[in-house]
This record gives structure tokens, C-alpha cells and sequence, in this order.
């Protein structure tokens, strides 16, 4: 009727479609591998993340057990443990990030590197006083890498975020370290980390996908906020705080005595 | 009072100076009391120095100088790379309106307007497309290594590119367009700017999503012969999906759905059957399934 005439020029062609089941499923079986290895590697990654992530975890809660008097052995031992995370867990990706699954994989090792970042400035900070800048870190990364593979640098993306979660070590550490009397330390913290939460403000908007670092924006302007509380407190009610110095210092019975008039 | 304030001031200084000093210094520490001790002991509430401390009243230390260089650095890292997303968002809007024309032009296929007469329409835009992805490849030459940093910005245009490709495959040799022929009509070179096998494989999801919509229509037309040939197809390639161990993600949810395509597909199929409409000799040697 009126349909054969309308299909006959297309059922020709059909002749070439009897071969094709045979072409789509080898096509299919080298998409299967490729997804195969690409799903292997990520989860490979994701692990290594994840350890790194924990490991790094350790060393923050390692530096977090500082006070006036270990100050030396504690980081000693913290910057100790770092290095092991670098050498055990941030070294199983530089062989997996190579090329472009470096952007690729992002979303599986950002965590761990984010934490990593974290880890090593924190005691950078209280050891130097200072930020630990991103080529800092990824000059200490090039050990890991031999002449045959390409190294593995962090990206500006992930060291931000990584510093964006590190004021808010830095807000625990200024609450211990004014209960264990280290007003200084705390002052210095404060400056440290209004300095960086303002620096960001002006970068935070530039990055990748800045969603994930508006909402790390706000807890770091929380964690600023608390730490001036805390420097308020002491310094309003400085005097209340002496008794609980426990200082042997003797130039702190001094305080109690207003040094003007 | 004052000249406390500053001498405090200046313990805090010479403390920053200090900490460039990478080697670690005790005597920091010692500085500390000293400064308790003006800071406590000006209780006044007017001059607070816990919300207007040093920071502002002192210049800034050279820690702040080297924090700022830093940040500055990454300031013009993002804006480059900022930028460089903004030229490849242009083009994606590019591909998007291409990919519009293209789909515009393929839809009377729905009217049962010839095949060849809508092929050669749609086919136009291939060479805007073609012209297209070689900006993004180009592009993408400037920062080598970093297709999937800005893969997101052209994946959904890209997909949508491999569908309408592959539909029109279909029409014209009712085989599936396979990835390397996708990359190759597009003019993309696997080594350098390539079509990355996920976007590929979500592009014929939609493609399968595309077929039940033409079969009803073909055979409201009176092309009887159509659900047979889309139905043979879409299982061939329903199975040759199934040997893909995939996440939970967005593929998956798409291949989920291309049974629902298979579905409609078959039932057209029976109604067209049961009423013997599907009978004639060209198709008898493979009404087997």
C-alpha cells in the first residue's frame, strides 16, 4: 500500500545492520574496560583520600595537645606523623593522577588533600608563625616523584579550601591556648586568621565551583568571630583570668595593679 | 599608658619579624608576659584592644606582606582561568544554538517529511559543530592537562551533540554511531581534545529516548515496518549497555530508563502485529524476534 512505498528506499540498507550487533558489542567491551579501570582507579583514589584524610586528622589533633611546655616535642611529633602522610598515603596518587585525570579524578582526592593542607599549615603556624605557601608544600611534594612520572602538585583549589577549613583549627587552638594563659599566642592567632578570612573574601568568589567555598566562608567568618570574643573576654576582664594563668611567672602579680595614675 | 600600648606593639612586631625566622624561637615566648601586662592592665573599654587591636593600629607585618603576595598570586590564577571559562561558556552557547537548529531541523522527521530531504537540513550544522569544537580544542591547548576542569561546561551541549549524531546515524544506516565515529564527525582528535566516553554513552541514552516518539509517529504514517527495525535495534543496544558495570550516577539513571524506551517500542510493536499490520514479504526472514 502507501507504507511500502514510503520504507522501501530505507529497508535497503538494512543488509549493513545485520553485521552490526557484532561491532556494537566489540565497541561496548572496550567501553566496559575503559569504565572498568576508570571505576577501579577512582575507588583506588577515593582510598587514598581517605587515609590521607584520617592520617591528617591525626596529626591536627596532635598539634592540638600543645601547651606552654611541650610546644617542641608535640609538633616535633606531629610534623613527624605529616611526613608519614605524605610518604604512605599522598604518594599512592601521584602514579593515579597523571595527565588529565588529574582534573578528572579531583572530586575523589580533593577531601584528603583539602586535609592535608589543613594538617600541614596548622603546625607550619605554630612552629613559623607564618602560612606555609602552596609552593612550599608542592616543592615538599616533588620527592615523591621520580624523572618518569610527572610530580604531583596541588591545586590552587584545593590548597584554598584546604585553608579555608584550617582557620577553623585555628579558632580551637586560640580557645585553648587562652584557657592555658598563652594570651600572645592567642592575639597572633586572631590576626592570622582575620588576615586570611579577609584575603579569601576577595577570592572566593573566583573560584571553580564557589559554592563549596561560600558555605566555608561563612563558618570561617563564625570561627574569626569567636576568636575576637575570646581575645574580648580576656581582654575586658583580663584581670579575672590571672588566677588561672598558673603562670610561675612572677611579673604576673603585677597585673592585678592598674599601671597608670 | 600609651607608650605601653606601643611597646607592646613593638613586642608583637619584632615577634613577626622573628617568625620569618624559620628556626624556632623560644624567646618569643618570654615576650609574653610583658605584654600581659600592659594589656591587662588598661581595662579601660573605650580603646578596646581586643576589637581594634594591633592588627590595624600597627603597620602590617611582614607575615601579612608575604600572606597577601600569595593571595594576590592566586587572585590572577583564578582571574586567568576565570576568563579562560567565560570564552569556553561562549562557545558552549554556541554549541547549544547549533545543537537548537540541528534538533529543529531533525524534527520533521516526526511529519514523515523524506529522510534525505531532513538529513541534509540537519546535517548543515555538523560543520558549525565541527568549526565549534575545534575552539574548544584550541582553547583547551592553553592549559594542557585541564579538559576535565572544565569539562562541566560543555558536557550537556556535548551530549546532546552525540544524540542528534547518532539519531541521524540511525536514519541513515540503522547502526549505532559509534564513540570513534562520533569523535571523527566531529573532528575531534582523541589524542588532544577528545569526546570522553561518559558523555558519549549519556548522548545515545538520549538518543534511545528519541525512538519511541519516531516509531509511533512512523507508524501513524503507515510505515509499518518501523517498530521491527527500532525494536531490534534498541534491544541489540540495550544489551551491549548491560555490559557495562556502571556507578550510581547519571548514566546509570539514563540506561535505567532506556528499558521504558525498549517498553513503548515493543508495544507498538504488538499492536502493529497483532492487527497484521507488520505482514509482508520483505520482512518475513526476520520475524524470528
Amino acid at each position: 500500500m502507501l507504507a511500502a512505498a514510503a520504507k522501501k528506499p530505507r529497508t535497503l540498507t538494512t543488509n549493513a545492520a545485520d553485521s552490526e550487533p557484532n561491532t556494537m558489542k566489540d565497541a561496548f567491551a572496550k567501553y566496559a574496560s575503559y569504565l572498568n579501570d576508570l571505576n577501579e582507579k577512582r575507588e583506588r583514589v577515593v582510598k587514598a583520600s581517605r587515609d590521607i584524610t584520617m592520617n591528617s586528622k591525626k596529626v591536627i589533633f596532635q598539634v592540638h595537645r600543645i601547651s606552654k611546655h611541650n610546644k617542641e616535642e608535640v609538633l616535633e611529633k606531629a610534623e613527624k606523623d605529616l611526613a608519614a602522610v605524605m610518604d604512605q598515603h599522598i604518594s599512592r596518587l601521584v602514579k593515579e593522577l597523571q595527565g588529565t585525570d588529574f582534573w578528572k579524578l579531583r572530586r575523589a582526592y580533593s577531601p584528603g588533600v583539602q586535609e592535608y593542607v589543613e594538617a600541614a599549615t596548622l603546625c607550619n603556624f605554630c612552629k613559623n608563625g607564618t602560612l606555609l605557601d602552596l609552593d612550599e608544600i608542592n616543592a615538599s611534594l616533588r620527592v615523591l616523584s621520580d624523572s618518569t612520572v610527572e610530580p604531583l602538585q596541588i591545586n590552587v583549589l584545593d590548597y584554598l579550601l584546604g585553608i579555608a577549613d584550617l582557620t577553623g583549627e585555628l579558632m580551637r587552638l586560640a580557645i585553648g591556648r587562652i584557657s592555658d594563659g598563652e594570651l600572645e599566642f592567642a592575639q597572633k592567632i586572631c590576626r592570622f586568621v582575620r588576615e586570611i578570612y579577609r584575603e579569601l573574601t576577595l577570592i572566593a568568589p573566583k573560584m571553580d565551583d564557589s559554592y563549596d567555598m561560600k558555605t566555608k566562608m561563612d563558618v570561617m567568618l563564625q570561627s574569626v568571630i569567636k576568636v575576637e570574643n575570646a581575645c574580648f573576654s580576656v581582654h575586658v576582664r583580663g584581670s579575672e583570668y590571672i588566677p588561672f594563668l598558673g603562670s610561675e611567672d612572677a611579673s604576673f602579680s603585677l597585673l592585678g595593679v592598674p599601671d597608670d595614675e | 599608658m600609651k607608650s605601653a600600648f606601643r611597646s607592646a606593639i613593638c613586642a608583637t612586631l619584632t615577634f613577626s619579624l622573628r617568625s620569618l625566622n624559620p628556626t624556632p624561637h623560644r624567646t618569643s615566648l618570654i615576650l609574653l608576659p610583658r605584654y600581659v601586662v600592659c594589656f591587662a592592665g588598661k581595662p579601660s573599654p573605650f580603646t578596646s584592644m581586643a576589637t581594634g587591636e594591633s592588627g590595624s593600629v600597627a603597620p602590617p607585618s611582614p607575615t601579612v606582606h608575604t600572606l597577601e603576595k600569595q593571595f594576590e598570586e592566586f587572585r590572577h590564577q583564578l582571574d586567568d582561568s576565570g576568563s579562560l571559562r567565560e570564552r569556553i561558556r561562549s562557545v558552549a552557547l554556541e554549541i547549544e544554538s547549533a545543537n537548537r537548529l540541528m534538533q529543529s531541523s531533525l524534527l520533521l522527521i516526526h511529519q514523515s517529511r523524506p529522510v534525505p530531504e531532513v538529513l541534509e537540513k540537519a546535517k548543515g550544522q555538523i560543520v558549525v559543530l565541527r568549526e565549534l569544537f575545534s575552539k574548544l580544542a584550541e582553547i583547551i591547548r592553553e592549559c594542557p592537562g585541564q579538559y576535565y576542569r572544565y569539562h562541566g561546561d560543555w558536557r550537556t551541549e556535548t551530549q546532546t551533540v552525540v544524540s542528534l549524531l547518532a539519531f541521524m546515524h540511525w536514519l541513515e544506516t540503522e547502526s549505532l554511531l559509534l564513540h570513534a565515529e562520533a569523535e571523527e564527525k566531529l573532528g575531534l582528535n582523541p589524542m588532544e581534545f577528545g569526546l570522553d566516553t561518559e558523555d558519549y554513552l549519556i548522548g545515545i541514552c538520549f538518543m534511545s529516548n528519541d525512538l519511541p516518539r519516531y516509531v509511533v509517529n512512523q507508524v501513524t504514517a503507515g510505515d509499518y515496518d518501523c517498530p521491527r527495525k527500532v525494536l531490534k535495534f534498541l534491544t541489540d543496544l540495550h544489551s551491549a549497555f548491560r555490559m557495562l558495570n556502571l556507578r550510581n550516577d547519571f548514566l546509570r539513571k539514563k540506561f535505567d530508563g532506556m528499558k521504558y524506551d525498549l517498553r513503548k517500542v515493543e508495544e507498538v510493536q504488538y499492536d502493529v502485529k497483532i492487527r497484521g499490520l507488520a505482514t509482508n514479504g520483505k520482512s518475513k526472514g526476520e520475524q524470528g524476534d
